[in-house]
């Protein structure tokens, strides 16, 4: 009993902050289709603007207020210097956005020296939950992610500028005949999605090895979340992580972590290949 | 068309040319660094077979180079295995060429193209060097397999050795001179043809009775197979194998090489390997971490201002002054 508890908040940790990373990749990738080879590291200046706060004497909080705001800033000026030219051009995203990337990670390693980042949980011990006990910041991290997916949730379902995401990405030309300007949507949709990555690199830090190279992983995992769970809609989102963040989860426990990663994302061809619309749309296609 | 061909054929003599010649001017050691940029080269060439006739990106080019190298090292270190150099050899063109098949199999007749096509092959790289990594019973881990011999077969009555400078040279400057001209001669003809049909437009293509994902597979395969013949080639010359040979960062400098030489030249990208080798080598040698920053930059120099490669700088001033002259 106890072992399946810890294996299922182990899991339901991975998901949360799958769904994270995997929101802008949805907006971006699925939704503006723009392959943006960057987004992991909106993940890694996250978790190093919490390494940062720290290391001048700030608390865990006010870094985790900084992630999302510096993620926000590296994906509008990436946005505004380079993605907004290249809609039309697929491949040339591709070069470019993976040209960022090295960029970010490389100034990152110039600007904070090389090796593994210290970054401390703002809570330590455990928390009693009857069947088990289990580490608090951990089921914090939970709670912070699922309400902001929450959030997210009422932003695009309720507010007229959700409305506005909506419309443009059913049918830009016709949201632009009504009058809205997409660009500005685009824009602000793919800010908001480098801050919610901003957000979960933040939450994983102290959990996770922080260096300027973390971002790949999370680019994978969060890719094949998107593919597998089928673009466009939360519920593809959410189906693609637990497969991902599940099946990880479980295998870790087995085998060692790396052949796990790749025995996940074979599964995910597979699955891409059985169900190319994604698990969630299943009967479309 | 076929003054295309003629100038293709020209540059081409003349890069044979210059690499007979070079020899006569070079050092031992001078010849070793060609010949490792030329091994190189041959890589970039294979993925520009693949990306420059069908526009899709494989994003994890290296993977099928790990793989050739990782077969080669495997059968030429096993002494109970005869002939390993020409064992080795077909092995690894074979095993990365049986990858490429399911991998392709999987993802053509799924129906997946263009960007979601880059990030699973981006995935697939990923994949084998995390494989390379964690099954180090067989691949040695982090630190990989070393003490892998130099080629040397009998073939015909004649005894090729290639431990030495020269000999290893010239042996691996044929092999890509003869693979570029058949790639050049396959990508022109019916079947580059039908090629560029299939980028322009996947379902015409088809409906003129053309088996799109079957051709887009073929292609693939191919090109990998060439990648594991490069990645044999490698690994038999500097001694050793990595799991470096099969990650994400030589993926990425495979691209740059056939960016930065002209996608769809089959001969730009050789010359990209080679010339940009040689500047990774100076910039290295005074400062090592610089290296992936201008990597990075030239990635998206490239978008923005060169988007056909450096070889296009020549037609570009070519229209220049053609434009010149008939407005005068």
């Amino acid at each position: 009993m106890d072992f399946v508890v810890t294996t299922l908040l182990n899991a339901l940790t991975l998901i949360s902050i799958l769904m994270l990373v995997g929101l802008g990749l949805a907006i971006s990738f699925g939704l503006m289709n723009v392959t943006n080879l960057a987004h992991g590291e909106f993940v890694t200046v996250g978790a190093f603007a919490v390494y940062f706060v720290q290391s001048v004497g700030g608390s865990f909080w006010l870094g985790l207020a900084a992630a999302p705001i510096a993620g926000a800033v590296v994906g509008c000026i990436l946005e505004f210097a380079i993605i907004r030219h290249l809609y039309s051009r697929p491949v040339s995203t591709v070069l470019a956005t993976w040209g960022v990337s090295l960029i970010l990670q490389q100034g990152l390693e110039l600007t904070f020296g090389l090796g593994a980042k210290p970054v401390t949980p703002p809570i330590e011990g455990t928390f009693d939950l009857f069947f088990t006990v289990y580490p608090a910041y951990r089921l914090i991290l939970i709670a912070i992610a699922m309400l902001t997916l929450l959030g997210v949730v009422l932003l695009i379902s309720r507010t007229s500028f959700g409305l506005d995401i909506r419309t443009v990405i059913q049918n830009r030309e016709m949201a632009e005949g009504v009058g809205i300007n997409t660009r500005r949507t685009y824009a602000i949709a793919f800010t908001f999605g480098a801050a919610i990555a901003g957000l979960a690199g933040g939450l994983v830090a102290p959990l996770a090895i922080v260096l300027p190279q973390m971002g790949v992983n999370y680019l994978a995992n969060a890719f094949f979340v998107v593919i597998v769970g089928g673009v466009g809609s939360i519920g593809g989102l959410v189906a693609g992580s637990v497969f991902v963040g599940g099946l990880t989860s479980i295998l870790n426990y087995q085998i060692s972590p790396s052949l796990a990663q790749a025995i996940v994302l074979l599964a995910a061809i597979v699955a891409v290949r059985l169900r190319p619309n994604g698990l969630f749309n299943g009967a479309s296609r | 068309m076929i003054a295309r061909d003629r100038n293709w054929l020209l540059i081409f003599a003349v890069c044979v040319v210059l690499a007979v010649l070079y020899p006569l001017f070079a050092d031992g050691y001078q010849l070793t660094v060609i010949r490792d940029a030329l091994i190189f080269g041959l890589f970039a060439a294979s993925l520009d077979f693949f990306w420059g006739r069908t526009g899709i990106l494989c994003f994890g080019h290296a993977a099928f180079f790990g793989i050739g190298g990782y077969i080669m090292a495997l059968i030429t270190l096993n002494d109970a295995i005869p002939f390993g150099s020409l064992l080795g050899i077909m092995g690894a063109v074979a095993g990365a060429a049986f990858v490429a098949a399911i991998i392709g199999y999987f993802l053509f007749f799924g129906g997946i193209r263009g960007s979601y096509f880059t990030i699973v092959t981006l995935a697939m790289g990923v994949i084998c060097q995390q494989a390379a990594v964690s099954w180090s019973s067989v691949t040695g881990g982090d630190s990989g397999l070393i003490g892998i011999p130099p080629i040397e077969f009998d073939l015909g009555g004649m005894h090729v050795d290639l431990s030495q400078d020269l000999p290893s040279y010239i042996f691996v400057a044929s092999i890509v001179a003869v693979v570029v001209l058949a790639l050049w001669s396959i990508s022109r003809g019916r079947w580059g043809t039908v090629l560029t049909a299939i980028q322009d437009n996947e379902v015409r293509a088809a409906a003129l009775g053309h088996n799109a994902p079957l051709r887009l597979l073929v292609t693939f395969v191919l090109s990998a197979a060439i990648a594991g013949l490069a990645g044999a080639l490698y690994v038999c010359m500097a001694g050793l194998v990595a799991p470096d040979l099969s990650g994400l960062l030589l993926s990425t400098e495979v691209i740059v090489w056939v960016a930065v030489g002209g996608r769809g030249t089959l001969l730009g990208p050789v010359l990209g390997a080679i010339a940009i080798q040689r500047a990774q080598q100076t910039i290295s040698s005074f400062n090592p971490s610089l290296w992936p920053l201008l990597l990075g930059c030239v990635f998206v120099i490239i978008v923005f201002v060169l988007p056909d490669g450096i070889l296009s700088i020549y037609a570009r001033l070519k229209s220049l002054f053609k434009g010149r002259r008939r407005a005068q």
